[in-house]
């Protein structure tokens, strides 16, 4: 169901032509593809003046490529964009924030060796005589922040790459606020905050709409949504399914219109039971790239013939959870055993020559070297395999031979191992990576979303390798945001969520919905039993 | 089966909330496209026009500066093949040993840089690194020929000794700026380039000090004994030999083969295309920036022993030597950093060279013109071949939607 | 994220810094760098000690150091001419540093000095052969200032607009100009170096230059030292007091950032590399006309590698113009001291003594590893449609 379903907002009186609009902004209509891709179907969104309105949506719902046609990245392809009434194109985000709208994105806009008033002026600067009147700005960012309970105002002198993240997503609001924004957009902002810093969040954006101004923040965090905003629009594959209220809705509700009503996994019929543990990981910790902690904490066993599933919004912990199991991230603390072993600060190198595969997540950079033909990717990761490299020499023809038999079993077109793997289209890349990987013989597998921009019947091909290698007595860690592939696949499914396993479940016994809530950090409130025979991580903050 | 797969958009969109790189398909990325997907032939072809541009432009600022530019070119070609004639080429004719002469030089040299820069390590440090083999073989020759046993025996077991000398040193000093870009990050363009400088002056003392036969005045070593040479089936009585000519060719077939067929080439090579790759498929990054500037050090080293040995027959003051560690680069660069490649763009360094000595001798035109050319070669070799690689960055051409 | 500057420490009772509080400052944000610089030193001495054939064990007697002759070493003489050797690599070192700050490493600068000298030369000689006029010799130095920033336009637009690697072009120029320098002389004077020529007269400031040392040092010196003190303070002041400067660090560190602000990071960038060519080209008109006394040609020509200390120079400095100059002065003194110390008897090795500075950065950078180098230099940055 597309369309806006508003409740009732107070949306009296016109809101198409410029009189005194009720509505801060609308997006009616709004399209946008890229080449075939559909990010944004019809969508529409109303922004009421002075009220905090959440995006909701599951990664590639199309949440950003709406706010990115508002502050004037994109162009869309349909539909009309309005601010304060009036028809709006925006060529640029520079007319965006001339028009009032001030973005605060993910990843932030400010020049770190600069002072905070250096980034909040920055390409506004007020001048005296040829030099920048610092102290003029002063007092103007100085009332802003007085106005709406900022701290920053403290830390004007100060680099901002000395601020913790929170204070500087502070800095990036003020910046907007003195370009004077009217209407914000916030982009994901509690990714990087603590809960702290997450509740300091929603009080300046309460002292923002009780100043006038309009939010919309964008976030996959039922909870979150919940609390802040006054309505939710969920979109999810670039439609808009719903707009609701926030206190006439519920978590369910709301996880039902962000995850769908799909068609139920077919549960395939197990032959064999799983057998002992293979790959045992206790409380794991690994910190992530940008130094804080992304996996805290998590303990699970992946036995012989079974693929445990990890579910999840991408960011919570995943990639750097597999990343650290396969070799390629260290350890911060806790232990990784395989087969017996501790593998926990084992070398890449030495896990592949112990049978560990690893589809990887993005196989353009990773998985394959893009300017050699499939033939030379074929020795990647096989450097020290025997018969491929004997002495330190490489034997082409065992290496040409193996590729093309993975060309041949992996049903990878064209059959062709001298063609060069960036001529290939998605789905046939990651059949070889997967071929390639599997021939390896492994005991253990670590796929992490190995269907990702792949064409459905290569993901089809790829689910039944996956589970013919758990019935040969594979333990597979699958990784993925598809819900569905998990629960397809998944013999048991660990939901993570901010670096833990919230639970363990069954496939069999959670619906989407309970899926749903669990991957945005809620328990399951219905006491559904966790799959037995694990230990699994504590339930997440309700957020 | 509902649509929740993720749409080839999104497969350039790692965070998978439909932003990427899409939409943008301005006239400029397909001709990026175009060039990203050059073949060996196109690359090919990239040098071929660059080195013809820059020497049509050497022609025009020749001639705008008063000289005459047929003249020029008659005496380019002569100075690189001596004779018109492709019969009497090898034969009393030494022209063409002056044109093979600095081309065994280019084509080691040329080798260390492809070495590094394949793998994407930028060694501007070869200079330094051949400065430092060469003395080392000269120091090694000095101190122990006379302790050897004479005659062509004897001399082929000093030159033997004095080359592994001149490896090792030309590897160690490599090492150097390699472990601390590897372990402290220190940028390996600038610790490589201040080498250089360093080397020179440190050679150059410890020559003045310690080498320097008593009573003379330049600053060099004592020559060395006769029979320390490379035969001369051909052309005899010029410093060119053709077993150096052997030896670089052997050193780039050999690096080719190494980067070929090996799983150190291989590792070196896929960590200079994609580091994540690389990565990926267990190689230690931090080791191979070490093992890789060692490597080219020790190709540089060879180089230094080399012309130690065939062309100086002693060694001198290091800010005399011709700056082959800096051509090599644009002799690299020319051959698209393939130790094969190098082979023709070293010979035709080495034209350029003796076409330039030959013309500087025989006509007002300065040497200094073909260093000109040769920055005018790097230039254009520089924008096209960068076309390729900021195409590459901008992920631009192959699987486009 | 960076673990060197953890806190902006000091700050006087009423909030204000005063210059105490930017001096410890400074002292404790460039620690490893004066900590390398000190090593290094530390390191020299030792070494100059052993070639002198002084005992280790002296070395270690508070004796021996005080009585050494300080006094014949560091006279003013001798400080005239470390400004004399600093004023050239100081200007090309703050271009660079305005260039790389951007986001554009300007790696040629040699090659810009070159053409710098050569083309002063040449436009003083074609005015007045070899007796210019002091008028002659300043259109000339303006003349070189534009020729240069010719140059540089066509560098700045293969690096900025055609994306050309700045590391390969940079070379490119340096080779170009070791090649097109003395070639112009050749053209101009029919050999590598050009005849003798006038060069900038001193200036004497009555009175002020009776002020002891001060006034000797800066008052009765060559007048082109107050334009590098005024340019080096000018681009101290540009950079972090004036939008423009704010736009600079931007555009180097997050081109995006300052895209979203609505300026155009193309045209700071490439007002940026301009200046820096035209800078250098400065630079290298004082080293043969302003000081020197015409072109000298023949090797790596008179520029010397000058142009690479440079660079040494500002990285040394951190990308700050005073502490850049300071650096400049430094290596400027290095090379002075040689002489210096041949004054009194000391006779250590030259061609050990000019390492210093390269030792130096070799040593400061790996202690400071890739820490500080604007985030984005090196990468071209393409504007949103």
């Amino acid at each position: 169901m597309s369309g806006t379903d508003t409740d009732d907002a107070g949306a009296e009186g016109s809101s198409t032509t410029g009189e005194g609009s009720s509505y801060a902004a609308q997006l009616s209509g709004i399209s946008k593809r890229f080449g075939d891709v559909v990010a944004n179907d019809d969508v529409n969104l109303d922004l009421e003046r002075g009220s905090v309105h959440a995006l909701l949506g599951e990664n590639g719902s199309g949440k950003t490529t709406l706010m990115n046609v508002l502050y004037g990245l994109y162009e869309q392809d349909e539909g009309t964009v309005r601010v304060d009434g009036q028809v709006r194109d925006f060529d640029s985000p520079r007319d965006a924030i001339d028009a009032g709208v001030g973005m605060i994105h993910q990843h932030f806009q400010l020049v770190e060796p600069m002072t905070v008033l250096q980034n909040v002026i920055l390409g506004t600067e007020p001048t005296r005589g040829g030099l920048v009147d610092e102290d003029a700005a002063r007092a103007d960012v100085e009332e802003i922040c007085e106005r709406y309970g900022f701290d920053v105002d403290e830390e004007l002198d100060t680099p901002v790459r000395e601020l913790d993240l929170g204070a500087q997503q502070h800095v990036e609001i003020v910046k907007s606020l003195y370009r004077g924004a009217e209407i914000l957009v916030l982009d994901e902002p509690t990714a990087v905050l603590t809960p702290q810093e997450v509740e300091g969040l929603f009080e300046v954006m309460a002292e923002l709409t009780a100043s006038g101004r309009s939010l919309i923040f964008i976030t996959h965090k039922l909870g979150e949504a919940m609390e802040a905003a006054d309505e939710i629009t969920v979109l999810r594959d670039g439609h808009a399914v719903g707009t609701v209220s926030a206190n006439a809705t519920s978590r369910e509700e709301l996880a039902e219109l962000m995850v769908g009503r799909e068609v139920l996994f077919d549960a395939d019929d197990r032959t064999t039971e799983p057998g002992d543990p293979v790959l045992t990981i206790e409380d794991l910790q690994v910190i992530g790239d940008r130094g804080r902690p992304t996996v805290r904490g998590v303990d699970c066993q992946i036995r012989e013939g079974e693929i445990l599933g990890v579910a999840g919004v991408e960011g919570n912990g995943q990639s750097e959870l597999a990343e650290s199991i396969v070799g390629l991230r260290s350890v911060a603390d806790g232990t990784v055993t395989y087969e017996g072993t501790d593998i926990t600060d084992a070398s890449r190198r030495s896990l592949i020559q112990d049978g560990i595969a690893y589809i990887p997540e993005d196989r353009q950079s990773e998985g394959l070297v893009l300017d050699y033909d499939l033939e030379r990717n074929a020795l990647l990761g096989n450097q020290t395999v025997e018969p491929f490299v004997r002495r330190g020499v490489v034997d082409w023809d065992a290496v040409g031979d193996h590729a093309e038999s993975i060309v041949e079993e992996y049903d990878v077109e064209p059959h062709d191992t001298g063609a060069m793997a960036e001529s290939l289209s998605g789905g046939n890349q990651q059949k070889f990576v997967v071929g390639r990987e599997f021939e390896h013989d492994p005991r253990a597998i670590v796929a992490a979303h190995p269907t990702r921009g792949v064409d459905i019947g290569s993901i089809e091909f790829i689910h039944d390798r996956l589970r013919e290698m758990r019935d040969e007595g594979l333990a597979v860690l699958l990784v993925s945001s598809k819900l569905e592939e998990i629960q397809q696949l998944s013999d048991r499914i660990a939901v993570m969520y901010e670096g833990e396993f919230v639970d363990v479940v069954d496939p069999g016994a959670v619906t989407e919905q309970d899926l749903g809530l669990l991957m945005t950090g809620n328990e399951l409130d219905d006491g559904s039993e966790p799959d037995s025979g694990t230990t699994h991580g504590n339930g997440g903050d309700d957020q | 089966m509902s649509s929740t797969d993720t749409t080839p958009a999104a497969s350039d969109d790692a965070s998978g909330d439909g932003t990427d790189a899409g939409g943008d398909d301005s006239l400029g990325r397909r001709a990026l496209a175009r060039l990203v997907d050059a073949s060996i032939f196109e690359r090919l072809g990239i040098a071929v026009a660059s080195t013809l541009l820059a020497l049509l432009i050497g022609l025009v600022v020749v001639a705008a500066a008063g000289y005459d530019p047929v003249l020029f070119i008659d005496n380019m070609v002569y100075g690189i093949f001596g004779t018109y004639s492709v019969a009497d080429l090898f034969g009393t004719n030494n022209r063409l040993a002056q044109t093979l002469r600095p081309t065994v030089t280019f084509i080691i040299t040329g080798v260390a840089v492809a070495i590094a820069f394949r793998a994407g390590v930028f060694n501007i440090g070869v200079q330094g690194q051949f400065v430092v083999g060469g003395f080392a073989a000269a120091a090694t020759i000095v101190s122990i020929a006379g302790s050897l046993p004479g005659g062509a025996a004897g001399g082929a077991m000093v030159i033997v000794v004095a080359t592994i000398a001149a490896i090792a040193a030309g590897g160690l000093y490599a090492m150097l700026p390699g472990i601390l870009k590897a372990y402290a990050g220190a940028n390996e363009i600038i610790t490589t380039i201040m080498l250089n400088f360093v080397a020179s002056g440190v050679v150059f003392w410890l020559l003045d000090a310690y080498f320097r036969p008593g009573g003379t005045f330049f600053v060099r070593t004592e020559r060395f004994p006769e029979h320390v040479s490379f035969p001369q089936p051909i052309f005899e009585g010029t410093s060119f030999s053709v077993v150096g000519l052997a030896i670089a060719l052997l050193t780039a077939g050999v690096v080719f083969w190494i980067m070929e067929r090996t799983r150190f080439g291989y590792d070196l090579v896929t960590s200079g295309h994609q580091a994540d790759a690389a990565s990926y498929s267990g190689v230690d990054a931090k080791r191979t920036i070490v093992a890789t500037m060692t490597f080219s050090g020790m190709v540089a080293g060879l180089a230094g022993a080399v012309y130690v040995i065939m062309v100086l027959s002693y060694f001198s003051d290091p800010a005399t030597l011709p700056t082959f560690g800096f051509d090599a680069i644009a002799v690299s660069l020319l051959a698209a950093n393939n130790p094969l490649g190098v082979i023709p763009a070293g010979l035709l360094f080495g034209g350029l060279e003796s076409g330039g000595n030959f013309v500087n001798q025989s006509s007002d035109v300065p040497r200094q013109l073909i260093d000109g050319v040769v920055g005018l070669v790097v230039l254009f070799v520089a924008a096209p071949e960068l076309f390729r690689m900021a195409g590459k960055r901008m992920d631009v051409g192959g699987d486009e939607q | 994220m960076s673990s060197e500057d953890s806190e902006r420490g000091s700050q006087s009772d009423d909030g204000e810094r005063s210059t105490a509080d930017v001096v410890s400052d400074a002292v404790y944000d460039n620690r490893w760098r004066l900590f390398g610089v000190v090593a290094t030193l530390l390191g020299f001495v030792f070494v100059a000690a052993l070639l002198t054939d002084v005992p280790l064990t002296k070395l270690v007697d508070i004796e021996f150091w005080l009585g050494l002759p300080y006094g014949d070493v560091f006279t003013v003489g001798f400080a005239e001419r470390a400004l004399q050797a600093a004023m050239p690599i100081a200007l090309a070192a703050i271009g660079g540093l305005y260039a790389e700050k951007s986001g554009v490493f300007n790696i040629g600068l040699e090659g810009f000095m070159i053409f710098g000298a050569v083309n002063a030369a040449a436009v003083s000689w074609i005015l007045a052969g070899g007796s210019a006029s002091q008028l002659d010799l300043w259109i000339a130095l303006v003349a070189t200032v534009l020729l240069g920033l010719i140059y540089t336009a066509v560098f700045a637009v293969l690096t900025i607009r055609y994306k050309a690697d700045q590391i390969v072009a940079g070379l490119a120029v340096w080779f170009l100009g070791l090649g097109f320098g003395p070639f112009t002389a050749v053209v101009m004077w029919g050999g590598v170096s050009s005849p003798p020529l006038s060069s900038l007269d001193t200036v004497t400031v009555p009175v002020l230059a009776e002020i002891p040392v001060l006034g000797r040092l800066l008052f009765d010196a060559n007048p082109l030292l107050w334009v590098t003190i005024a340019i080096v303070l000018a681009s101290y002041v540009v950079l972090y007091r004036t939008r423009y400067g704010y736009w600079i660090q931007a555009a180097g560190e997050n081109p995006e950032a300052l895209d979203t602000a609505g300026v155009s990071v193309r045209r700071v960038r490439y007002a940026a590399v301009m200046f820096s060519g035209a800078v250098a080209a400065l630079a290298g008109g004082m080293l043969s006309i302003g000081i020197g006394n015409g072109f000298t040609g023949t090797g790596t020509t008179m520029v010397d590698g000058r142009g690479w200390i440079a660079i040494v120079a500002y990285l040394f400095g951190n990308y700050n113009p005073i502490l850049t100059a300071l650096a400049s002065l430094l290596f400027g003194a290095a090379q002075m001291l040689r002489i210096q110390l041949g004054t009194i008897g000391v006779d250590l090795p030259s061609s050990l003594l000019e390492q210093f500075p390269y030792v130096t950065v070799i040593v400061v950078l790996t202690l400071v590893g890739a820490t500080r180098v604007p985030s984005a230099v090196g990468e071209s940055y393409e504007s949103e449609e």
